[in-house]
């Protein structure tokens, strides 16, 4: 809502007011607002508030062509944009029958997991602030862009790559670009002590998280909860195990999980996949210089291509949890519908309201960070 | 690689040993801009040598960013698929995705890894690119996302045609080539970038982007539709135009351009002809307007002309001498290339809309212009060019030395012909390798062998056939030889009743042309060559029989060089007489269909006034 | 247990009268059901077959059979398998019924299918506007809002007079083609 249309509701005296976190503020994960009734400092009731961000993709998407549609997709999550574009093109795929080539699938894994690599250092870092801890918060977006740097040599663009196309990839890794991911990995990982020390051992931060926004297993089903936040609730689910897509199956992971269920467990869930994903990107490294072939199967002039009618409905695994797209076509050259079920739909929205009662107001956008709440995708 | 053992570890003084982070040297880093990544994509750069204008950048452009713009220094030439026009940017709309890149046909737009550029409110301007290879701000940098084979979207290779290997179409008249199926004419057309260059070479301007788009979603009917609008001679265009429009395509700047005429082709066959009859009649005018018109000649421009003005209520009648219509494509292009029923499907969709067609009725001795003048409002000639012209070297006007057009009229009509084992043509155009091709074939029923040997003055890369119709041509025999004079035809010494030709005596070309670029050939004498065979045929050219207007109307006309005078809408000095096709425009059908469309309109621009001042 | 569970999903859709069944792959199923049968197939999906996650739900409008199309994407844990379970209401007065009491995500889909078609959930604790605020128009994902005809009608495109432009209009050129004339991604490309 504009501000000047905000009206102070009157009250009758009492302990009990008002308080709008966001749509700016630096607790909140992009433009989003959270309003809060409080008693004190606690909080009585939360309220999401979108529309900040809305942009209406879905709607813009059945007005494009099926390949135009690529450079909407990564905007609808702008820290994690990979997970968007692989999911659609896996959508557009199926409806077409298109055979992806091995290459570009293994490419395909690459850029998904560098992505979920950089959407947690994001997370940590944005974590860590809402508990007044700055430095981690300047080491993730410094080492993101290590990511970043990756991500633009692959792709051309640093945030928006608009790299995956139906069929494959657009572009072939430059060479020696193996070499820099792999000591990219490695400094990663030997940046992980550093970020243990100031962060995921220190004393202070253990001791804000414990205990913050917690959820029970059950709730978190119940709720709708996926991703590393149902995992961080001790059940050992994972898109890319089990319910494969791309060459997940051939690749060697562990799902990490956590049992307490709040937000600190949810930190630790992510910390310690980044150490997978680490590991599944230094297999996608060592793999690839012995799959040969192309990038992309043969396509139709983008001017001329109708996708076959029919439905589909595709998930992969985000760094936020389960993403899926419900793709309709109607057999022309444009979708007819496409939907995106973004994990923060649930757990941005339902999730932080419900886990927000009863918490301190200083945890609220602890509680936000730590369930990964990305606002573009509630808002499309 | 490490996890941690949090449980174990925690403690509160584990955030000091990031107190060592002192002890290192601070980030720095340089105000400059960073240089961008080798695949960067950044502000766009364009080549205007290479750009052509077709503006396929700007359709595929999903935010609407890209304005064409003309400029008028730039070269434009319809004929080769070159516009004047070139995109420029509104970068408030530009999302970098570098689709334009990957979709332009030429290859001249890349993005560059230029990538700062940012301005006050009152120079928003700025933001308004014309890109050319300098880069936004003029300092250039190197190229980021270009055009690459990984990433490039232009389907560059024409799908399979199927056509009878030589052995199996050398000994008969069968069609070559096989006509796309369903399916490869969807993935044909699907090439198609709708650039509509192929529509601004066309002589008759037809609408080949949108019939393309039309089979591409498989409305066949509509495609036909599209069709006619501009050609009623859409099964012989379909398959022997000389295709100008697929010389402009601009997919054909660095691959095989869409098959265009390949695709009419396809169009009219796959559809039903009663239905054909009923698309083309669409639009036919529901009065008449009491006009008539007479046409001399049943060709394509005369035909085309008649299909205009019935369908705008004339009365139309047509004099053809022979016994049946399509000038000079049923007489003048053998069967392999065209066959027959093809014309026939062509004017019977002319004849439904109820032009008379009066068969074997010679103007000039059967009825006379004098006649025609009399009792019609308006009168096209249409007479082609029949007159095959000669060599005029000794011996070139004996009566076993043939003309091409009498040969292969001859041999569409079914008359016997016959042909000795071994022939030769002089001529190096289509209509000498139609000639060799033909010979070829009844050689090879008749023995079995094919000798046939074609010489012409042109050396190969200035050949005037096409070079598939040369490549195929040898593939079945023909013995092509460039750069040729001809001297003289050889005959065998006397002991016969008749004459018999023993050959032809060339010499080596240096040059056809004099300085002045007039008709000059200069020989190497030295280089004498004696080609063997018992048949010679001159396909050098053919000039119209205007001996048919006779004595009086010769008169009346203006000429210029032996060709009749006419306006640039085909109108002669005579105020009811126009003139169109061949005989006026030089050989080529669908340069003759266009024709046809113009003095057409010409003449019911002035019969209309004629009718509203009266 | 996982075996028990998918002969048991096996049974419980062949028990269900009026609904069709196709497996698009081993973990994809595709169900058609009628608008009443719908609650009491997921009711017993969920209950009986361990169908506990609410991926989605997902609209479409098939505005030319004046019929809004329903699809709930729900997920089994256990089986590992997605049922989608497509159903189709009148588009007018497009009304039906909330499965918040089986599917506690389904609030925030229904609030949006709400806001976005204009399908109104009977039983879902919160149908008020979420991201449209301040919008008054009528539910912009239907397929007879044209968007693109809003935004034209409401903003405009940049009005640019570079120097450049002005150069080569002196010259007698200038702009030749606008954008919204050959983008390929309007709406009426082939209506001519």
């Amino acid at each position: 809502m504009r501000p000047e249309n905000y009206e102070a509701q009157r009250q009758p005296p009492s302990h009990e007011y008002e308080l709008n976190i966001g749509p700016n503020h630096p607790g909140i994960e992009g433009n989003y607002a959270f309003k809060l009734r409080l008693h004190g400092d606690r909080v009585l009731e939360g309220k999401a508030d979108a529309g900040y961000l809305h942009r209406g993709f879905e709607k813009l998407m059945e007005g494009r062509l099926w390949i135009q549609n690529l450079a909407i997709t990564p905007r609808i999550c702008v820290p994690d944009p990979v997970p968007m574009e692989v999911s659609y093109c896996l959508a557009v795929e199926e409806l077409c029958g298109l055979e992806i080539p091995e290459r570009a699938q293994w490419l395909r894994v690459l850029q998904l997991e560098l992505s979920r690599i950089a959407a947690h250092l994001f997370t940590f870092g944005g974590h860590a602030a809402t508990t007044g801890m700055y430095s981690p918060m300047f080491w993730g977006i410094a080492d993101r862009d290590l990511v970043l740097d990756l991500f633009e040599e692959l792709t051309g663009g640093r945030v928006y790559h608009i790299y995956n196309i139906p069929g494959g990839v657009r572009r072939d890794a430059p060479d020696g670009f193996l070499d820099r991911v792999r000591s990219t990995l490695d400094y990663l990982d030997s940046r992980l002590p550093d970020y243990d020390n100031l962060l995921f051992t220190n004393q202070v931060f253990v001791h804000r998280a414990k205990g913050v926004g917690t959820m029970s297993r059950e709730q978190a089903l119940e709720w709708g909860v996926t991703g590393p936040n149902l995992r961080a609730t001790g059940l050992e689910f994972d898109v890319r195990r089990d319910d494969p897509y791309l060459v997940y199956d051939d690749l060697d992971f562990d799902i990490p999980t956590e049992e307490a269920g709040d937000a600190w467990a949810r930190t630790l869930v992510r910390r310690k996949e980044l150490v997978q994903s680490i590991r599944i990107a230094r297999q996608v490294i060592a793999a690839l210089p012995s799959i040969a072939g192309p990038i992309r199967c043969p396509i139709p002039n983008p001017l001329a291509w109708n996708v076959p009618a029919g439905s589909v409905y595709t998930r992969v695994e985000s760094s936020k949890g389960e993403l899926a797209w419900y793709v309709v076509s109607n057999g022309g050259e444009r979708p007819y519908r496409t939907h995106v079920r973004g994990p923060s739909q649930m757990h941005a929205v339902q999730v932080l309201e419900k886990l927000s009662v009863g918490c301190r107001l200083e945890d609220v956008a602890q509680t936000m960070f730590s369930l990964d709440a990305c606002p573009p995708e509630v808002d499309r | 690689m490490r996890d941690i053992d949090y449980k174990d570890k925690g403690g509160i003084l584990n955030p000091l040993k990031s107190l060592s982070f002192f002890g290192r040297s601070s980030v720095t880093v340089p105000l400059e801009p960073r240089a961008a990544s080798a695949n960067y994509r950044g502000f766009h750069l364009n080549d205007w040598e290479a750009c052509i204008g077709c503006s396929t950048c700007q359709k595929v452009c999903d935010n609407a960013a890209i304005t064409m713009v003309s400029i008028p220094d730039l070269p434009q030439d319809p004929a080769k698929g070159i516009r004047n026009l070139r995109p420029a940017i509104d970068y408030g709309r530009c999302c970098w995705c570098a689709l334009c890149v990957d979709l332009c046909p030429t290859g001249s737009i890349s993005l560059s890894r230029e990538y700062v550029h940012t301005c006050l409110d009152s120079e928003l301007d700025s933001y308004f690119v014309l890109p050319d290879s300098n880069g936004i701000h003029g300092t250039p940098y190197p190229k980021g996302w270009a055009k690459s084979e990984d990433a490039d979207l232009v389907a560059l290779e024409r799908a399979r045609m199927e056509e009878l290997p030589p052995p199996e179409r050398i000994g008969n008249f069968n069609e070559i080539v096989a006509g796309y199926d369903a399916n490869q004419a969807i993935i044909e057309a699907s090439r198609c970038v709708q650039c509509g260059m192929c529509f601004d070479a066309c002589p008759t301007h037809m609408n080949a982007p949108e019939y393309i788009r039309a089979i591409w979603k498989g409305d066949l009917e509509q495609a036909v539709r599209e069709i006619y609008r501009t050609n009623p001679f859409a099964h012989t265009c379909g398959r022997v135009c000389t295709h100008r429009c697929e010389d402009a395509c601009s997919v054909g700047h660095r691959g095989t351009p869409i098959a265009i005429r390949w695709l009419k082709r396809y169009a009219m066959d796959a559809v039903d002809h009663e239905r054909v009859k009923r698309i083309a009649a669409e639009g036919k005018a529901r009065f008449l307007s009491g006009k008539r018109v007479a046409v001399v000649g049943a060709g394509p421009a005369g035909l085309t002309a008649a299909f205009d003005l019935i369908k705008q209520g004339y009365e139309v009648t047509v004099f053809e001498a022979r016994p049946k219509a399509g000038g000079m494509v049923r007489y003048g292009i053998p069967d392999y290339r065209l066959p027959q029923d093809r014309i026939d499907r062509d004017v019977d969709v002319i004849a439904s809309l109820g032009v008379k067609i009066r068969y074997g009725t010679q103007v000039g001795t059967d009825i006379t212009m004098a006649e025609l003048e009399r009792d019609y409002d308006a009168v096209i000639l249409t007479i082609g060019l029949w007159m095959g012209r000669s060599t005029r070297i000794p011996g070139s006007d004996h009566p076993r030395v043939k003309r091409a057009v009498t040969l292969l009229r001859d041999v569409a009509e079914k008359v016997k012909v016959s042909v000795p084992a071994s022939a030769i043509v002089i001529g190096g155009g289509n209509v000498a390798m139609d000639v060799a091709r033909t010979i070829a074939r009844l050689q090879k029923q008749t023995y079995g062998q094919v000798k046939v040997t074609v010489t012409a003055l042109e050396d190969l890369e200035h050949f005037l056939a096409d070079p598939e119709e040369i490549k195929e041509a040898r593939e079945e025999g023909v013995e092509i030889l460039p750069a040729r004079g001809p001297q003289e035809i050889l005959f065998k010494p006397r002991k016969y009743e008749v004459d018999k030709i023993h050959g032809l005596r060339t010499w080596r070309v240096l040059s056809i042309f004099d300085a002045q670029g007039r008709f000059a050939p200069r020989h190497d004498e030295a280089d004498e060559q004696i080609h063997e065979g018992e048949m010679v045929v001159e396909a050098i050219g053919q000039a119209a029989e205007v001996e048919v207007l006779g004595e009086e109307l010769t008169e009346r006309l203006d000429w210029n060089r032996g060709r009749l005078e006419i306006d640039d809408q085909g109108r002669t000095n005579l105020s009811w007489l126009w003139a169109a096709g061949d005989m006026v425009r030089g050989p080529d059908v669908v340069s003759a269909v266009a024709d046809g469309h113009r003095v057409a309109l010409s003449i019911n621009g002035v019969l209309s006034i004629r009718e509203d001042a009266a | 247990m996982t075996k028990d569970l998918s002969t048991w999903l096996d049974t419980l859709l062949d028990e269900l009268q009026g609904i069709e069944v196709r497996r698009k792959s081993s973990r994809r199923i595709r169900v058609d059901v009628q608008p009443d049968a719908l609650p009491a197939l997921l009711e017993l999906l969920r209950g009986r077959a361990s169908y506990v996650h609410l991926s989605a739900i997902s609209c479409v409008d098939w505005i030319e059979e004046n019929e809004f199309e329903l699809v709930y994407h729900v997920w089994s844990y256990e089986i590992g398998s997605l049922v989608s379970a497509h159903t189709r209401i009148a588009r007018d007065p497009g009304v039906y019924i909330s499965v918040y009491d089986i599917y506690t995500p389904a609030a925030f889909f229904e609030r949006d299918i709400h806001e976005m078609f204009g399908v109104f959930f009977e039983g879902s604790p919160d149908m008020s506007k979420f991201i449209l605020t301040e919008w008054d128009g009528p539910p912009p994902m239907r397929k007879d809002f044209d968007s693109e005809a809003w935004v034209n009608a409401h903003f405009d495109f940049q009005d640019y007079q570079p120097d450049w432009l002005k150069e080569i209009e002196a010259k007698g050129g200038g702009v030749a083609v606008r954008p919204d004339e050959q983008r390929f991604s309007r709406r009426d490309v082939d209506a001519s």
